[in-house]
C-alpha cells in the first residue's frame, strides 16, 4: 500500500527507484513524494532498504532506474555541479555522527559555508555562534568533537547541517550510536526543527518519537514502502501482516 | 707514495656527505611534491587518472632503483640532453620517491574513515575541498611516522647514484679507498656517517609512531 493521493507539488519526489548492490536488489520500486514542511519517518527491518534510500536522495548512492528529485530539480549523478547545488539543498546527519575530528565544534560548522557559500569567515562564525547556540551547546564553540559527549557531537553535526541552509534535513538513525540517556537531548533538538517547520525525513527506530513527530509514517519492508499513513494509522491501525509483526515485535 | 691521515680521510667524507644530504633533500622535496599530484590523482574521479598513477608507482617498486639510475641517466643522453650525473640522479631519486610516497600517503588517506568523505559531500564540498580541507588533514596525522621513515630509504638509495659517477658517500669512499688500499677503514667509516644520518631519522620516526598511538 503506498500514498493514494500524492500531493501535487512535492519538495522530494521519487518515482520506481530501482537500487541494486550486486545481485541484491535493495529497492524494488519506491514512489515517495514529501511535501514542504512534512515530516516522514521511514520504519522497518534492518535490511528492509531505509538507510540506502535516504542515501539515494542526497547521491550518497547512485540508482539504476526511476526518478528522483528535490524541489523540481533532477538528481543527476553524473553533472558535478548538479549535485552541488542539489547537496545544498539536502541536509545530512548520520548515525555516527561523523564530525570533522581536526576541527573545534564551531569549525565544523564553519567550513562548508565559508567554502561553498564564499561566507566571509566573521560572518560564518557569528552564524556558528547562533547555530550552536540555538542547539544548545553556546559555550562549546572551541571544543573538539573528542571532547564532546555523544549527544553533543550530534547536535554539533546538527548544527553543521543546518549552517547550510537546506530545505530538506535527512536523518539517518541518528540516535542509534548514542546512549540512551543521550537520545533525549538530540530528540529534542529534532522535534524543535520540525515545530519551525523544517522538512525532514527520518530513518528511525524511536517508535514513540516517530509517533509524536512525524506527519506520515512509512514502513518499509524487503525494498518496498510496504504501508504507509499517519501516525495514528501506522501504530495502532496497521494493515498488513508484515507491519503488524514488526511493531509487536518491537513490543516485546 | 702520499700518507694519508685519518683526519684527511674524514675531512674528505664530510664533504662528499653533503652532496649526499644536498640529493637526499631534493629527492625528498621534489619526491613529496610530485608525490602530492600523483595523490590526489589517485583518487580523482576521472576514468583511468587512478589506475595510470598505481602504474607508475608499480613500475617504480616493481624494478631495481639502480636499473632506473642507468635508464634515466642513458636515457636523457639518449634524448640529446646533455645531463650531470647529479641531476640525473636528482630526477631520478625524485620520481622514485615520489611513487613510493604516493603508495604511503594511499594508505593514510584510505585509513581516513569513509563517514569523513561522506559527510563533506553531503555538505556540498568538491573533491578539492574535501581532500585539502577534510581529508588530507587526518590523513597526515597518520602519514609523518612512515613518511619520516621513508627518508631513511632515500639517504640510504643515494648511494646507487656513485654507479653513474656522481661523488656523493659512497663514490668518495670509493676513491679513498683506491687512493689508500685501505677498503675496511674507508667504508668503515663510509658506514659511520651513512648510520650518523640514518639513525637520528628512524629514533625520530619511531617516536612519532609511538606518540601516535599513545
Amino acid at each position: 500500500m503506498t500514498d493514494t493521493n500524492p500531493p501535487a507539488f512535492s519538495l522530494v519526489d521519487i518515482r520506481g527507484l530501482h537500487k541494486r548492490f550486486g545481485a541484491t536488489e535493495v529497492l524494488k520500486g519506491i514512489d515517495l513524494q514529501v511535501r514542504r514542511k512534512e515530516v516522514v519517518c521511514i520504519i522497518g527491518k534492518s535490511g528492509s532498504g531505509k538507510s540506502t534510500l535516504l542515501r539515494c536522495i542526497n547521491g550518497l548512492e547512485t540508482f539504476e532506474a526511476g526518478s528522483l528529485s528535490v524541489d523540481g530539480q533532477a538528481l543527476k549523478h553524473t553533472d558535478r555541479d548538479a549535485m552541488r547545488n542539489l547537496r545544498q539543498q539536502v541536509g545530512m546527519i548520520f548515525q555516527s555522527f561523523n564530525l570533522f575530528p581536526h576541527l573545534s565544534a564551531g569549525r565544523n560548522v564553519m567550513l562548508a559555508p565559508s567554502l561553498v557559500k564564499g561566507i566571509p569567515r566573521d560572518d560564518a562564525r557569528t552564524r556558528a555562534q547562533a547555530l550552536l547556540e540555538r542547539v544548545g551547546l553556546g559555550p562549546l564553540f572551541d571544543r573538539l568533537p573528542e571532547q564532546l559527549s555523544g549527544g553533543q557531537q550530534q547536535r554539533v553535526a546538527i548544527a553543521r547541517a543546518l549552517a547550510m541552509d537546506p530545505t530538506v534535513l535527512l536523518c539517518d538513525e541518528i540516535t542509534s550510536a548514542l546512549d540512551p540517556e543521550l537520545v533525549g537531548e538530540v530528540l529534542q533538538v529534532v522535534e524543535m526543527l520540525a515545530d519551525e517547520g523544517m522538512t525532514l525525513i527520518l530513518v528511525t527506530h524511536e517508535m514513540a518519537f516517530a509517533r509524536k513527530v512525524s506527519d506520515r509514517v512509512v514502513f518499509m519492508h524487503q525494498g518496498l514502502i510496504h504501508e504507509a499513513g499517519t501516525p495514528d494509522e501506522i501504530f495502532n491501525h496497521p494493515q498488513s501482516p508484515e507491519l503488524q509483526q514488526f511493531l509487536s515485535a518491537l513490543r516485546d | 707514495m702520499v700518507q694519508f691521515s685519518l683526519w684527511d680521510i674524514f675531512s674528505f667524507l664530510l664533504g662528499a656527505m653533503r652532496w649526499t644530504v644536498l640529493l637526499s633533500l631534493i629527492a625528498f622535496v621534489g619526491g613529496g611534491l610530485v608525490g602530492l599530484g600523483l595523490l590526489l590523482l589517485r583518487f580523482s574521479q576521472a576514468r583511468g587518472v587512478g589506475l595510470a598513477v598505481s602504474w607508475y608507482v608499480q613500475i617504480f617498486q616493481g624494478t631495481p632503483l639502480l636499473m632506473q639510475l642507468f635508464l634515466v641517466y642513458f636515457g636523457l643522453a639518449l634524448l640529446g640532453m646533455d645531463t650531470s650525473p647529479m641531476v640525473s640522479a636528482a630526477i631520478c631519486l625524485t620520481l622514485y620517491a615520489s611513487a613510493y610516497l604516493t603508495e604511503i600517503w594511499r594508505g593514510c588517506v584510505n585509513a581516513v574513515p569513509r563517514g569523513q568523505w561522506e559527510a563533506s559531500a553531503s555538505l556540498a564540498l568538491d573533491y578539492q575541498q574535501q581532500m585539502r580541507h577534510v581529508i588530507l588533514p587526518q590523513a597526515m596525522r597518520v602519514a609523518i611516522a612512515p613518511t619520516v621513515g621513508f627518508m631513511v630509504q632515500i639517504v640510504k638509495g643515494t648511494a646507487l647514484a656513485s654507479v653513474i659517477g656522481f661523488v656523493e658517500l659512497t663514490k668518495a669512499g670509493q676513491m679513498i679507498s683506491n687512493a689508500t688500499y685501505q677498503p675496511f677503514l674507508a667504508y668503515t667509516f663510509v658506514g659511520l656517517l651513512y648510520f650518523a644520518l640514518c639513525y637520528p631519522l628512524s629514533w625520530w620516526s619511531q617516536r612519532l609512531e609511538n606518540r601516535r598511538l599513545a
